[in-house]
């Protein structure tokens, strides 16, 4: 394993993208082996993501599994890579969803060899985003995983049809992208910003990250960039108000695109606005922290109320992903090592129980054909394992003990608290309002008499079931015993902390 | 050896029940349904041997790290003391009792290994709360028994009316959680521990110099952790979900909503008594919302014609009699009450399960009638349960009820007492309605008239709880050297002194509440409209429980859901339609108008340029030059 351990991230984050080339020559007429393909890729991945998760020494700490190769030293940009505690959690979160999205995307009818090609360019972009320490890779990376979203909704998704309402899955895909890139280039603008500034102070051009966090920016330079890192991730964090693109996004996207999007992707802008804003530009992040914890609080609030009103599943999930977000948000906000602890835990879990969430709906919607909870009734009596998976997701989204949501909102609670009580009420009643629209949910769409319209539903495939099983695994795993990872996380959490205090 | 460092075995064996029947359950015989009963039994094993240990060694606490993030260190641990290991013995007991009952009364029944699973974890959860020592950890049992709570009162999800109840009850508890969880979050953020002792060392020297708890924040936070309890235990204003709740299979309860989980409330406030007594305010705010609740719900006991729902508001409003007596520094005389209320409640609730076996599922007690010879077993325990919660001489329920007037005659003076003995009456009035329109006069249904006794499986359970009425009496009397029960359970309180004069106002009002009821349902000397007829108004309120649930109903339906459908539009139409969509049109639109300039003749081109560079030329001149 000594040689593995050396070339684990090159291999975790190039894996997918030489298997998307593969593909590219794999013969069309094949449709069939496409997927065992891609499955025998996502599973390598996440055999080394646990890997990487568990062979992490948290007591270390610090960056680990590090490896640099030059790519174009005259700007100072190398392909470096290395990641912390909180990294660390975040592979193995997209190790598992990419699995169990593959699970999900088995039996994937239209074109699926060009589907797996975006697909796993999207895997390849994430694991770089998270392992990357060269802001000019990390960007790089960022936008590989944005962008195959465009044609994956746009080809392969689903247009929402209600009677008053009518929303194209172009719609959805064109927004999307547009937002993001809009959001793309507040960062780009950043990043290009503390390059410069970074390579002035050192006296030579470098867009290392490790070189990067030894220049001290100056203070009004921090403040004046760090909306724009804060903004421009916050914008595929689902930040509030630029967050109207997540549940239009997500009712327009394939269901296992809708897993890795609500489950891995958003948590790329949180990480984005961790280690690119917080860390490098800890002076700005003070001076930003109300604000932050401000805009998170109304991202909890108005996400769970949105998702009172919503008739379409995919439209509930999407708008509480709005309101879970800002927890991670409100998390980040409180500059607090606590809070931040819980806002990387939530981020975690969050990606397991959204993806269980997007993978169930799917269950649904491929059998149903629609997403109405107002029309579908009493479905549990004829899809006993969907009902059931979708539940614990829904008790995991409403914070019930035992389940990982609950490990990490208590300790965002916990964080949020110490810093600004009058604002922790607000994220406790969040929660509870998250109770009542998914036990609306369950009710609305399981619970009752079945209808003659629904009776000839079949139950979740046993890939599905397979799938799904493994995320609540997760999900039960780190509700009963968080103590491991957040030894993990708060390895990483902790620099990141001391800087923010200014020691 | 067992004894109290092993308690934790017990939640674990019927956790581990759980999750056998719920994963690998159905390849066993009888979906691994008897697993539960197996593990509750064990655990009720277990208890005596930890019961032995501690009247032995006294009280012990122990623990163990679960979460650590930066200098945040949760543990998990359990206090064993007094309190907590009779708690343990009443739930473990009266578990094993329903679900043995539950063996007979599901049988039949579609997803039968479920409903001993979920049993199962709910006896786990509620030993864990009882036995936690800091708060957080009770409120994970305490949310889990929530869960539990849901998905029995739904277990006939097919049912809307199930499916609401459960939501309804998981909603509204939800309500009280988070007050209790804002108050667990500040008393950790001033105290700086989520551990009960903790905070009642804290509590007890608030105001004190050095001291970060002031008084102010100890009022506040006990206020907050007191709306869980009244989630919890149905007080008012909160208490809307429990009635519903009895759509849920009549075992459930009987275990979770008369003996055990709807206690939870009250076992919260007398676990953190000491800290309680410490912030006057809300040891009046305790002992009104008590007064209230057992008041008014004992009125609407009187109206209701379904028999789960009269004892569904009679627990109701003796859940409000415990939690007065707390408010009267009687934490004694509260637990005192809880026990004999559980046993006799759980087996009222039973019975009413038996006589609706009987008569084939009816539940409304307009159909019933005459039962008493067909079903003589059923017949002679609801009366003595009965007669208990009416609080007659000498069953345990008239001792408590006593302990109960003593501590709120002593604690807050001659109006509340004056208003628990109007509650005491109605107690003992609706429940000799209940068992005269039931048991007397003639069948007024098909299946009343062949109505049979049920199996012996459901009797057992019904006697052992109906001999525990009777014997829970010796609770009033000298018990491992205290002088009652009360006082066993918390040492630090004065024990009540047997006031003769007390007990004949006590038995005078439980006899004037049962002739009552004997002279209107058992002669009908008086008419059973006679009240009906003179006051069709008060008839009205009562029927409609006060228009509270259509209070709620209507909150929710158009406070709640319309702030949600304005948010929901207004994030369409404002956030994204103009806020998004328009930035998007207008670039879409700047583009087709700007194509219009793209004419591709040279001469335009360069009269732009030329443009442009004298606007460069002018801005330069402004700033550079003139600076």
């Amino acid at each position: 394993m000594e040689t593995l351990g050396e070339y684990i991230l090159l291999i975790l984050t190039a894996l997918p993208f030489v298997g998307a080339l593969a593909l590219i020559l794999f013969p069309t007429n094949r449709p069939k082996a496409v997927a065992p393909l891609v499955l025998v890729i996502t599973s390598i991945t996440l055999v080394l993501s646990v890997y990487v998760f568990v062979a992490y020494d948290r007591v270390a700490g610090g960056y680990q599994f590090i490896e640099r190769y030059e790519w174009l030293p005259q700007i100072g940009a190398s392909l470096h890579l290395g990641i912390d505690g909180i990294a660390a959690a975040m592979m193995l979160l997209n190790g598992v969803v990419a699995f169990t999205g593959t699970l999900v995307s088995w039996k994937l009818v239209t074109r699926p060899k060009d589907f797996f090609i975006l697909f796993l360019l999207l895997v390849s972009g994430v694991y770089g985003t998270f392992a990357s320490l060269d802001l000019l890779f990390f960007f790089f990376f960022y936008e590989l995983a944005v962008l195959p979203m465009y044609l994956l909704i746009g080809v392969w998704g689903s247009t929402t049809d209600f009677k008053t309402f009518f929303r194209p899955k172009e719609y959805g895909a064109l927004k999307l992208t547009l937002m993001l890139v809009a959001g793309s280039v507040l960062v780009w603008i950043a990043l290009l910003a503390m390059w410069q500034q970074g390579s002035d102070s050192i006296g030579r051009l470098t867009f290392n990250f490790f070189d990067l966090r030894e220049v001290a920016f100056p203070p009004t330079f921090q403040k004046i960039f760090f909306p724009f890192l804060f903004v421009g991730f916050g914008v595929l964090a689902g930040l509030w108000p630029f967050h109207t693109w997540s549940p239009d996004g997500h009712v327009a996207a394939p269901t296992s695109v809708s897993m890795l999007h609500a489950g891995v992707l958003m948590k790329l802008g949180a990480f984005g606005i961790l280690r690119v804003g917080m860390e490098l530009l800890p002076e700005g992040a003070r001076s930003w922290g109300p604000v932050m914890i401000g805009l998170g609080s109304v991202n909890v609030i108005y996400g769970a109320v949105s998702a009172l009103a919503q008739k379409d599943l995919k439209y509930v999930v999407g708008y509480s992903s709005v309101s879970h977000m800002g927890y991670v948000i409100m998390g980040l906000g409180t500059l607090d090592q606590i809070g931040i602890n819980g806002a990387v835990m939530q981020m975690f879990s969050h990606g397991i129980m959204t993806a269980l969430f997007f993978c169930m709906v799917g269950v649904i919607y491929e059998r149903a054909h629609l997403r109405d909870i107002t029309v579908l009734e009493g479905l549990s009596k004829r899809m006993g394992f969907a009902a059931a998976f979708l539940t614990i997701a829904g008790l995991a989204s409403l914070g019930l003990p035992g389940l990982s949501g609950f490990a990490a909102e208590l300790v965002v609670f916990i964080g949020i608290f110490r810093t600004y009580p009058i604002l922790g009420v607000l994220a406790v009643i969040g929660a509870a309002l998250t109770a009542v629209y998914i036990l609306r949910l369950l009710g609305k769409v399981f619970f009752g008499p079945v209808s003659e319209r629904w009776a000839h539903l079949t139950d979740a495939s046993k890939l599905d079931i397979a799938a799904a099983s493994i995320l609540v695994g997760m999900l039960v795993l780190w509700g009963l015993y968080p103590l491991y990872i957040y030894r993990i996380i708060d390895s990483g959490v902790l620099p990141i902390a001391k800087r923010l205090v200014g020691g | 050896m067992l004894g109290m460092e092993q308690a934790w075995l017990q939640p674990a064996i019927c956790a581990v029940a759980f999750v056998v029947i719920a994963l690998p359950g159905r390849v066993l015989p009888r979906s691994g349904a008897w697993l539960g009963p197996l593990a509750i039994l064990s655990a009720f094993v277990i208890f005596w041997f930890v019961l032995s240990d501690l009247l032995k060694n006294g009280p012990a606490t122990f623990s163990f790290t679960w979460l650590e993030a930066g200098d945040v260190r949760i543990m998990w641990g359990m206090i064993l003391d007094n309190l907590s290991v009779s708690m343990l013995g009443l739930v473990s007991f009266v578990a094993l009792g329903v679900q043995v009952y539950s063996w007979a009364y599901m049988s039949g029944e579609p997803r039968f290994g479920w409903y001993f699973a979920v049993h199962s974890l709910f006896a786990a959860s509620m030993m864990v709360l009882v036995l936690a020592d800091n708060l957080l950890f009770m409120y994970i049992a305490w949310e889990l028994v929530g869960l539990c709570s849901y998905l029995l009162i739904g277990f006939y999800y097919e049912r809307r009316s199930a499916a609401e109840a459960a939501k309804k009850a998981f909603v509204t508890t939800r309500i009280g959680d988070v007050g209790m969880l804002i108050g667990i979050l500040l008393l950790y953020k001033t105290v700086g521990t989520f551990d009960i002792s903790g905070i009642i060392h804290a509590a007890q020297h608030v105001g004190e110099p050095g001291n970060p708890l002031s008084s102010v924040m100890l009022t506040v936070s006990m206020l907050l952790i007191f709306a869980g309890a009244v989630g919890k235990s149905a007080q008012f204003p909160l208490h809307v979900w429990l009635p519903d709740a009895m759509e849920g299979p009549t075992p459930v309860s009987a275990l979770i909503h008369a003996a055990t989980m709807v206690v939870a409330g009250v076992y919260l406030v007398a676990r953190m008594f000491p800290a309680f007594e410490m912030a006057p305010t809300a040891m009046t705010v305790v002992a009104v919302i008590g007064l209230i609740t057992a008041l008014l719900m004992s009125f609407l006991a009187v109206v209701m014609t379904d028999i789960k729902r009269v004892l569904a508001y009679s627990t109701v409003s003796h859940l409000g009699f415990m939690m007065l007596a707390l408010g009267s520094f009687g934490v004694g005389a509260a637990i005192f009450h809880l026990f004999t209320h559980a046993f006799a409640k759980a087996m009222l609730f039973l019975s009413a399960g038996s006589v609706s076996h009987g008569v084939h599922g009816k539940l409304d007690m307009r159909e019933m009638g005459g039962l008493r010879s067909k079903m003589p077993v059923t017949f002679a325990c609801m009366a003595i349960g009965a007669l208990s919660l009416a609080g007659l001489f000498p069953l345990s329920g008239f001792f408590s009820k006593d302990a109960v007037l003593g501590t709120v005659l002593a604690g807050r003076g001659p109006v509340f007492f004056i208003l628990t003995l109007v509650a005491a009456f109605f107690s003992a009035f609706y429940m000799a309605r209940l068992v005269l329109v039931v048991f007397t006069g003639q069948p007024r249904s098909h299946e009343a008239e062949h109505a049979h006794e049920s199996p012996v499986l459901m009797l057992i359970p019904l006697v052992a709880l109906a001999l525990l009425t009777i014997g829970a009496t010796v609770l009033a009397f000298p018990i491992a050297g205290h002088a009652n029960f009360g006082q066993f359970i918390y040492p630090a309180g004065e024990a009540e002194h047997f006031q003769l004069w007390l007990a004949g106002l006590s038995t005078v009002t439980a006899g004037a509440g049962l002739l009552m009821g004997w002279l209107i349902y058992g002669t009908h000397a008086i008419s059973p409209s006679f009240f009906r007829d003179r006051f069709p108004a008060v008839q009205r309120v009562l029927e409609h429980k006060y228009y509270i649930d259509d209070f709620y109903q209507w909150v929710i339906d158009h406070i709640v859901l319309g702030v949600g459908g304005f948010v929901a539009l207004f994030d369409r139409i404002v956030i994204n339609d103009v806020g998004i969509n328009g930035p998007g049109r207008s670039v879409v639109q700047t583009g087709n108008k700007l194509r219009l300039h793209v004419t591709g003749q040279l001469p335009n081109y360069a009269m732009v340029m030329v443009l442009g560079a004298i606007v460069i030329g002018v801005i330069w001149w402004l700033f550079a030059v003139r600076a």
